[in-house]
Order: structure tokens, then sequence, then C-alpha cells
């Protein structure tokens, strides 16, 4: 059921498409600049992000022959060496991540032109990129940390990307100090499961601290890996750098880093407290996180007036939401969690794309002076009609299949309360939703004009909200791929465990 | 072996030390020690913890710590270029001065 790879230097092949892919970006802008053709790296990014999804269709093939796939890093056995260990659902992650860079780096050929340094953008989006799929894919906490440092460094230049103005340093800053932060408390946290079981691996890990009594350091070690992953994922007391680091960025990296990047941090978030702990134990703080995260994000998104401001708030909530999974701790839980990570992605990304063209042609992110713009750009309105329509729940649309298994879950495990907090609060989001929708389709001022976005922008935006109706109509596909890669979570933890202890 | 209380009591001390230095310090620079004091911390504590096998010093949990000092170094050369760029604009390194973008 396993297959262990163990000779010389190994690296999944997603992951390394994705590194020599990024290493090699950098020659390529430079012999760009050189010899003068333009648009090589853009081309360079869609082949390299394409290989990704191929890689990971291969990847996909072998695990579902294997189960689990061990891969040892530098030939040395886990649990003494680092590893990587691929089930369905790091697969199930790390395809999110590649779909979704893969529509965003075609995106950002036509958003990015007028921009100087795109070989550093372009660089930066597929470390980012490699930092996330090595997340996902890692087997042990040490390289799970290296690559979420990989992860974190190149989203914290991609925020402050646009460094001619205030705005994007000033969140940057913030972004790094709030993120290393936590970065200091994971490492902590990282000590302490040394500290208490002698190993970093994940195996090995679950293996022994599952299940052990309660004591002070294991509230410390909880209370320590909530807040390390926490800031990455804007669990609400430690979300502050999201509404200031999301809009400032760059759009597509706004939509990468709502999309997926916080969601990145939830998987880690749901993988580690998974392993270390028992689900009945996470059960009330988890969900007292989500309450709390859904509820204040919802009446801040109320108030505010930018565009995407107020997107990444409706983040923040959407988080929330997929927390309620996590509380519920079934198979059924985690499997609303990680469709709703892969629905989000597809909607908030698109959402963030298609305000992106908006804020690309009309040059202002005030959500009253847009007033009428439906008029002006009708595909981009039509496509983020639909995201919105998405983010609230309305049937037919993927959100409406990802919330209702979410809470259905909840009332499952004996949580009907944060079943219908989380009703409520997808009601109370519509509110804002609505809001944008009207500006949309009012009546324009006089004298305000916008062109519609250019044709790369439009077929992205338009491939995402068919996306986005197809999986509400006709979600079965994606349902049994990602309880498979629940299942193998939940289910196949002994699978996981065996893989590595034997 | 050596004895562990005291170095974890320094870690907690350090821990204060760091967060303290995150709230009240004004100087962006000295924001960034700050971070790197805590970031030193959680690295002593894991050195503390590898020599309490009996018998010898565990070599992994020196590879993590040697492995993190690299990635603090690179957050925080990126965080200063950062406060150059803030200098650029404001003319100070201020923390204070930086209140631009509220809640």
């Amino acid at each position: 059921m396993v297959e262990v790879i163990s000779q010389g230097i190994n690296l999944p092949l997603p992951l390394l498409v994705l590194l020599i892919g990024g290493l090699t970006s950098l020659m390529v802008g430079l012999l760009s600049e050189r010899i003068g053709v333009a648009r090589l790296r853009e081309v360079w990014m869609i082949i390299v992000s394409s290989a990704t999804i191929i890689s990971i269709y291969y990847l996909n093939q072998s695990v579902q022959k294997a189960g689990v796939i061990v891969i040892s890093v530098w030939g040395q056995l886990p649990p003494f060496g680092g590893c990587f260990e691929i089930d369905t659902l790091s697969i199930f992650m790390s395809g999110s991540v590649a779909v979704l860079g893969f529509l965003v780096a075609i995106y950002s050929i036509s958003y990015m032109e007028k921009e100087s340094r795109l070989t550093e953008f372009y660089t930066l989006m597929t470390f980012m990129m490699a930092g996330m799929t090595g997340v996902v894919m890692a087997g042990d906490l040490f390289t799970l940390f290296v690559f979420w440092e990989l992860m974190g460094l190149s989203s914290y230049v991609l925020v402050a990307f646009l460094k001619s103005r205030w705005g994007p340093i000033e969140a940057g800053f913030k972004y790094l100090v709030m993120s290393a932060t936590a970065g200091a408390f994971l490492i902590l946290s990282m000590s302490i499961i040394y500290g208490m079981t002698g190993t970093l691996n994940f195996a090995a890990i679950a293996d022994s601290l599952r299940g052990a009594p309660t004591s002070p350091w294991i509230m410390a070690l909880f209370s320590t890996l909530v807040v390390g992953f926490g800031v990455k994922s804007a669990i609400v007391p430690l979300h502050t750098w999201l509404p200031d680091a999301h809009p400032e960025a760059p759009s597509p990296i706004s939509a990468m880093l709502s999309g997926i990047v916080i969601e990145t941090g939830l998987y880690a978030l749901a993988r580690v407290l998974f392993l270390t702990f028992d689900p009945t134990m996470l059960k009330l703080p988890i969900a007292f996180l989500a309450v709390l995260t859904m509820t204040l994000a919802n009446v801040m998104a109320l108030l505010q007036s930018d565009i995407k401001r107020l997107l990444a708030y409706s983040s923040i909530a959407q988080v929330g939401y997929m927390l309620v999974g996590l509380a519920a701790g079934t198979a059924y839980g985690f499997m609303g969690l990680f469709l709703h990570v892969f629905n989000h992605s597809m909607m908030k990304g698109m959402a963030f794309l298609a305000s992106g063209s908006i804020v690309h042609e009309t040059g202002t992110r005030d959500i009253n002076s847009l007033r009428g713009i439906g008029k002006m750009m009708p595909v981009t309105s039509i496509s983020l009609f639909i995201a919105l329509l998405g983010l609230g729940g309305v049937p037919g649309t993927n959100g409406f299949i990802s919330k209702y298994h979410l809470f259905s879950a909840a009332f499952g495990s004996g949580l009907g309360w944060l079943g219908i907090m989380g009703v409520l609060n997808s009601a109370l989001s519509m509110a804002y939703y609505i809001r944008i929708m009207q500006v949309l389709l009012g009546s324009p001022k006089e004298g305000f004009k916008a062109n519609e976005a250019p044709i790369l922008m439009l077929t992205v935006t338009m491939a995402m909200a068919v996306i986005i109706v197809i999986l509400g109509i006709w979600p079965a596909p994606l349902i049994s791929f990602a309880s498979s890669a629940s299942q193998s979570l939940v289910e196949g933890l002994s699978t996981y465990i065996g893989a590595v202890l034997g | 072996m050596v004895p562990l209380e005291p170095i974890l009591v320094s870690v907690g001390l350090m821990f204060v030390i760091g967060l303290s230095c995150l709230m009240v310090k004004r100087d962006m620079v000295r924001i960034l020690i700050g971070v790197e004091i805590l970031f030193n911390a959680a690295n002593l504590c894991f050195i503390a913890l590898s020599t309490q096998v009996p018998g010898f010093v565990d070599p992994y949990a020196h590879s993590m710590v040697m492995m993190a000092i690299v990635l603090d170094g690179t957050v925080i050369a990126v965080g200063l270029a950062m406060v150059m760029n803030v200098y650029k604009h404001y003319k100070t390194i201020d923390i204070r001065k930086l209140r631009r973008l509220k809640w």
C-alpha cells in the first residue's frame, strides 16, 4: 500500500518543476531583456504552471495506486531525516494551488504589463507556489517550516511589490512583522513537540502524542500551534494584517493570497492539530474561534467602502466557515473544509481578479464612485456577480454546496449552535454582497467612463465563472475527490503512520 | 545533562522581552530586533531540549536550528529592505507615523 522512495536526492515532481522553473525564470527574464523578445517571462510562467498541473496529474495516478508515497529528501530514511509524505489530501491541495496559479498567471500577463520588474514578479510568484506545494506535501514539521517560510518570504515581497506608493510598503511591513512573530511561535511549538516526542515527523508525532493525557505542556503546545498557524490563516484575534495586506497587493497577488495562501495556513493547522490531538479536545476552542472569526469579519465587512478591502474581510469570514469543518472533526467535516478550500479559491480568486479588472480600468477602489460600472464593463460585472452569489452561498453555485456540507457536518457532530451561527452569518454576509451588486447595476453618474477589460483578463474571469456554475450544478466529481482526500486524513491515519513507522 | 529549568525560564523571559519590544518600541529597526529576539528564544528552547537525551546531544535539533537561523536572517533582511523603503517615503522610521492604514 505504501511506496517509499529513498535513493539519492529526491523531491516530489511538482515541487521540482516549480523550484527549477523559479530558478530558471530569473535567467529567462534576463534573456528576454537582452535579446529583446517581449513576453518571454510570461510564456515561461505559463509553461511552468501548466507543467505543474500535468505533473500533479501524474503524481495523483501513482498516489491512487500506492495510497501514500513517502519521499525522503537526502536519502536518510524517516523519521530521522526530512521527508515528504504525499496522500490524496496533498494532491487535492496542491491541485488547487496549481489551478489557481495557472489562471492567475494568464491574468497577470495583461494586468501587470505596464509595471516594471516583471522578472522578479514572476519568479516570486513561482516560488510562492513552490512554497505552498511544499507545505501541503511535507511529511515532517521541519520540511513544513522551510517551505512555510519560502511561501511567507515571497508573499511579503509581493505584497510590497508596488513600492512607489506608501500603501503596499506599510501593509507589507505589518504583514512581515506579524507573520515573523507567528513564525517564532511556530518554532517554539515545534520545540515543545520535539521535547515531548524527540522527533518532528508527522507520523511519529501522531503515534506518540495522539490521545496523550492533557497536561500544561499539551495546552501550551495547542496555543502556540494556533498562534503560529493562525496568523497566516487569519483567525480573528490574529487577523489584523489581512485587510491591509490583501487589498494593497497587486490584484493577481490578492487573488493568490486570499484564494490559496491563507487556506494553506488552514491546511497546516488542520493537519497538525488533527495529527497531534484527539478531535474531541479541539471541538470547543476551535468552534469558539470559528464563531468569533465569521461574526467579526462579517460585521467589519459591512462597514467597508473599499471594494478590495471588503473582499479581504469576506475572506476572513470564509476562513471562519472553514473552521466549522475543523471543529466538527469528522471525515465529513474535513470533506466540507477542503471542498470549501477549492471552491473558495475559485470564488474569491475570481472576485479579486474581476475587481482587479475594474480597478485597472477605473483607477478607483471606492465602491460608491463605481456606481453603474455594470453598464461599461458587462462581462467583468457578470462574472463578479456570479462570484459574489457564490460567496454568499446561493444555490446553483459551488459556494452553496460546500457551505451546505460544512454546516450539516456541524449539526452531525453535536455542534448545532455552530451550524446555526454559520447559517445566520452566511445570511448576514449577503448584505454586503448585495451592496456591491447594487452598485454594479445602478445607473452611472454623468461623465463616468470606463472601457471593458482586455481580452485575456475577460477570458480568465469568464472561465472561472463557468467553473463556479458547473461545480454548483454538477458537484459530484469534486465531492468524491474531496471526500477521498478527507478520508485519507481521518480514516487513513493508520496508513499514514504506518507508511513511515512500518 | 544541562539542567533544563533555568534555560526554559530564560526562554520565557526572552519571549516577554521580545513581545514587549514589539508593543512599545517606535523605531522600526528595533521592532525587527524584537522579532529577532523571539526567534532566538525559540531556537534556544530547541537547543536546550536537544540536550535532554541521556548520553548524547541530538544532532537533529541542531540541523533544524541552523536552518531556522538562516530563515530568520532572510526574513529580517526583507524587513530591513522594507524599512529602507519606508524611510524613502516618510523620511522617518517611526512606526507611529505609519498610521494611514486604518482597520
